[in-house]
């Protein structure tokens, strides 16, 4: 028996090894092609598949800040003006709409009107999106989703909305479609209502909702607008707009304002004008000029309202004494124009500072301004200077007062120095004519003499409260002091007495209080040159109080259809009735004796 | 059965004579570049398996936090809509035309009128 062979397999050992050799190369290559390839893609490539990848699956939402509320003060509490609240856009996409007829007569049973309107709407051609009904609110808006009409959708859309309607509409504003504050509050404190907004930027799903696991993911919460606490005090201005419009009616006046201001803070409590509107459906007002907070946004010649200004200048630079009394010629010439006075004053006479107030002398007032330069007859430069320097430094006319309230006016006073006919515009300035003031800006300079000499610059701002409930009380800003002594103040509180005693109004005052008043009848400027000759502007100007002074008030009513002044006739009466309302209803702090 | 014996019985399982124990009992055999790189893929996957167990998990609060973000909202959204029927139920307009205001009737103030 010859040798066994060996293994007969051992010859292919080395063709099988070759083969796996072959198998093992050839998936290597194939696997460094698949590796060089990933690494062209995840790695040269990076940063395009990364930015392709991400524009599909990362989305960025803009989170709205929730708009501060505004409230007004009622007693102790706060009661809200302004409110936010989610109403929706009913809309149709004809494209969807199966039978038009069906789905817009159940939409009108839920909205309670005419299917025709809905239809036609639902048939209409070349739109996507054709809007049925704006402000839905959430029961309609519920009541409509669970009809399931196919092509009929809702939108969620915040509005601001007014629990006490029209109230305050001007000293409020409104926000307009854009999201903007416009006019009053909202407008000029607009930053601070609409707080900051927040951003989503995330990897979502195909249905938008964001995925937790990404790194990319960034969140900013919005930051939400302040609430705000006005100054208002619901009670008054609820009865300052009733008295107000009872007064316009009376006077057959067109329109007017009157507002309330703290004398020694200067803190707005009260502030109307008419013809007024519903913030709410603010677009359905054609006249834009319905909008303006007229009270400080339209300045006008205030008439005698000034000499409650002239006066105490005078008597602050000690140029004549409240018992000072001189020679009344009843008429000046200045640059070739007489001023007069009107019938009543009846002459050339013997008159005193107090009369001047009462009787409402022009000639008196222009008399006082020269006396401020030294020269009777003359409105010198000097005295054209001292009494632009009260005008506009101490009572600060001619520019904003910086109340938080859009389109706040300037006014005018004329350049002592540059300037036609300068004599006769500033002796027409002493009587309120020539220049131009806001009912706020002479109740704010009013304040500051009555005080005591104290510029509080007018606000309509207690408080503002951030999200986290922190309270910042808004302190009284007092802009100058200083602005007449207060002795002459006081001189002035009690010319002004004087004059509410010894004019008739409905009721007396009650003898515990101190109310005192100045009227103001001005000629109503013709763009054409000159003015009017039969049509006037009524203004008044007063305050309530005990010993202290503690409520301003401003009346303005404009082109009174009566045949009296208009000062006396038109304005007068809703002071009145406005002196009675604080004495009886917001505890006005009475004389100690 | 002794503990010798044992011994020998438990060697005679797998002795063989001429063969040298020593070697016989070599302790194992390192494992193969393909066995290797099977474990390692396998281990590779349990690992991805384990992150997308993660990511997927994590995902899915995704959606609870949107569910509950959604919740919160429409809270929020039925506290507003109560703030506003209350003001509006409150506003002056509606109480001073309330059949309770209606039936009231006005008085003169006391003690501010001095006659």
């Amino acid at each position: 028996m010859g040798p066994r062979p060996r293994a007969a397999t051992t010859p292919s050992q080395p063709k099988s090894n070759r083969r796996l050799t072959i198998w093992y190369g050839v998936l290597i290559i194939i696997l460094a092609i698949f590796i060089a390839r990933l690494f062209y893609l995840q790695v040269i490539r990076h940063d395009y598949y990364r930015a392709q990848a991400l524009a599909d699956q990362l989305k960025e939402y803009k989170i709205e800040a929730e708009r501060g509320v505004i409230k007004a003060k009622s007693g102790s509490g706060q009661v809200p003006l302004v409110l936010n609240e989610k109403l929706y856009t009913l809309y149709a996409d004809p494209v969807f709409i199966k039978n038009a007829h069906d789905s817009a007569d159940k939409v009108a049973t839920v909205m309670g009107a005419k299917t025709d309107d809905y239809e036609k709407l639902m048939k209409s051609r070349g739109t996507r999106y054709a809007v049925l009904a704006r402000r839905v609110s959430e029961d309609q808006k519920k009541r409509i989703t669970s009809l399931k009409l196919p092509g009929v959708g809702t939108q969620a859309q915040n509005y601001r909305t007014y629990p006490q309607g029209s109230l305050a509409a001007q000293v409020l504003g409104f926000v307009n479609d854009d999201g903007q504050g416009s006019y009053g509050v909202e407008q000029a404190l607009d930053e601070t209502l609409k707080g900051v907004p927040g951003k989503l930027k995330a990897i979502t799903d195909a249905e938008g909702v964001p995925l937790a696991a990404s790194r990319d993911n960034i969140q900013v919460d919005p930051r939400p607008g302040k609430d705000i606490v006005l100054t208002l005090d619901l009670g008054m201005q609820k009865q300052l707009e009733a008295i107000l419009k009872q007064g316009l009616d009376s006077s057959k006046s067109a329109s007017g304002g009157a507002l309330i201001m703290e004398a020694n803070t200067g803190a707005v409590r009260a502030m109307a004008n008419f013809p007024t509107y519903d913030p709410a459906s603010y677009f359905k007002n054609a006249d834009a000029q319905v909008f303006n907070n007229a009270l400080v946004s339209s300045p006008l010649e205030v008439g005698s309202i000034m000499k409650v200004l002239t006066i105490p200048a005078a008597l602050d630079q000690g140029v004549v004494k409240l018992d000072t009394t001189y020679s009344d010629p009843n008429h000046w010439n200045l640059d070739g124009h007489e001023i007069t006075n009107i019938e009543e004053i009846g002459g050339p006479g013997t008159h005193s500072v107090t009369d001047i107030l009462n009787r409402s002398i022009n000639t008196g007032a222009v008399w006082l301004l020269m006396q401020m330069g030294g020269k009777t007859g003359q409105v010198t430069d000097s005295a054209r200077e001292r009494w632009h320097d009260y005008m506009v430094n101490r009572y600060r006319l001619g520019q904003p007062t910086g109340i938080e309230q859009g389109y706040e006016a300037e006014g005018f006073i004329p350049d002592p120095k540059e300037g036609y006919a300068l004599q006769l515009t500033y002796a027409n300035t002493s009587f309120g004519q020539a220049m131009t003031a806001t009912p706020l800006q002479m109740a704010a300079a009013l304040a500051a003499i009555l005080n005591g000499g104290t510029y509080y610059r007018p606000t309509l701002v207690d408080n503002t409260i951030d999200a986290s409930g922190k309270v910042a009380a808004q302190k009284p800003e007092a802009l100058r002091s200083g602005v007449v002594s207060p002795q002459v103040g006081q001189e002035l509180k009690s010319m002004m007495e004087y004059a509410v005693a010894h004019h008739s109004f409905k009721k007396p005052f009650p003898a515990n209080f101190s109310v005192g008043g100045k009227t103001g009848t001005a000629q109503i400027a013709n763009p054409a040159g000159g003015y009017y000759e039969d049509r006037f502007n009524g203004t008044y100007v007063g305050f309530v109080g005990g010993d202290k002074v503690q409520y301003v008030i401003a009346v303005r009513v404009n082109e009174p259809k009566l045949g009296k002044y208009a000062g006396s006739g038109a304005a007068q009466p809703i002071f009145g009735d406005l002196a009675h309302m604080l004495t009886n209803d917001f505890n006005v702090i009475p004389k100690s004796q | 059965m002794t503990y010798s014996s044992s011994i020998a019985n438990r060697r005679s399982g797998y002795a063989r004579r001429g063969q040298n124990a020593v070697s016989f009992l070599e302790a194992s055999r390192p494992l193969g570049p393909v066995s290797n790189t099977i474990i390692l893929i396998v281990l590779a996957c349990l690992i991805g398996l384990l992150y997308l167990t993660q990511v997927t998990k994590t995902n899915s609060y995704g959606y609870t936090i949107n569910s509950l973000q959604q919740q919160q909202i429409e809270l929020k959204d039925q506290k507003a809509n109560l703030e506003v029927t209350s003001a509006r139920l409150q506003s002056l307009e509606r109480v001073s035309s309330s059949d309770v205001a209606k039936g009231m009737v006005s008085v003169a103030p006391a003690g501010s009128i001095s006659q």
